[in-house]
């Protein structure tokens, strides 16, 4: 992060600018984004805040969890898709 | 430090915590330290016949680390205010790299 | 880390990241998490037979191992009949 040509201390107007990865989750806040966790975990729902470690907070968020269970019998295997919702959610990563 | 200081606007308030074993602990926010480990009053425990293990449990410390999700109240949270907080975070943290 | 500091001296329950309780009495911690346990127990859940109880003494955990620690409510475990509790140990946390 060398390039002083950001300028820190005038960094607070709104940048589009995108000079590091997390920078594409900024222009993300408060629009509504797919997260994909561990263990076949996704959440829909609306950034609003997020920081270095990826710890986020959304609103009106929609889990699905995706588990595969198989039939004892026919060996099959049975996708299973759990959906849950909740309000508002922080999240550790 | 944007998280620690927003979890204590929560201090006192009724929260759920879900950990990574799926266990999800509903109680009071007590307190929250910097690694986001969470102190919890008067805790109850989801599903108890699955999960008896912590029946007689009534206040618990979590580790930040085995967190998966909080669930909040959305009345104790602005959310404006936590979008500028995001950018001026982002904004502070490349301003010291 | 100023959670654990009112738990000192008192009996407590410890949930491990691998799914195993320990009970014993919290003697010291530190900034990690590490724990000092006395008179540790360790509670093995099985969902054939009731809880057996392991005395294992002395203890530390370290903290990276820790879920969850809890106060005890003395009345309400001495209250519990352990053995008669059947059910399957905590999930383990992946890592």
């Amino acid at each position: 992060m060398a390039d002083v040509a950001a300028a820190p201390g005038h960094a607070e107007a709104v940048s589009t600018k995108v000079d590091v990865p997390l920078d594409l989750i900024k222009l993300s806040l408060d629009e509504r984004i797919l997260v994909k966790m561990r263990g076949d975990r996704e959440l829909r729902g609306r950034l609003h805040a997020y920081d270095q470690h990826l710890n986020m907070i959304l609103s009106d968020v929609e889990e699905t969890v995706t588990t595969v269970e198989i039939d004892e019998e026919t060996f099959e295997e049975m996708v299973k898709v759990q959906l849950s919702y909740t309000h508002k959610l922080f999240l550790t990563i | 430090m944007l998280f620690y200081s927003f979890f204590k606007t929560l201090v006192d308030k009724e929260v759920v915590v879900e950990l990574k074993n799926d266990l999800c602990i509903t109680g009071t926010l007590h307190s929250v330290d910097q690694f986001l480990n969470i102190k919890l009053l008067d805790i109850s425990v989801a599903e108890p016949e699955k999960y008896p293990h912590m029946v007689s449990v009534k206040t618990c410390f979590i580790r930040g680390s085995v967190v998966r999700y909080v669930r909040l109240n959305p009345a104790f949270v602005d959310t404006e205010l936590l979008q500028d907080a995001s950018r001026r975070e982002a904004n502070n943290i490349k301003g010291a790299a | 880390m100023s959670g654990l500091e009112e738990l000192l001296q008192s009996k407590v329950l410890v949930a491990t990241t691998d799914g195993r309780i320990f009970v014993g009495t919290l003697r010291g911690f530190d900034q990690m998490c590490n724990i000092i346990l006395e008179h540790t127990v360790e509670r093995e859940f099985n969902a054939q037979r009731g809880v057996v109880i392991v005395a294992l003494g002395l203890y530390i955990i370290k903290g990276e191992n820790i879920a969850v620690v809890g106060s005890v409510d003395p009345e309400i475990d001495e209250s519990m009949d352990l053995s008669q509790i059947m059910c399957d140990p905590l999930p383990k946390i992946a890592v």
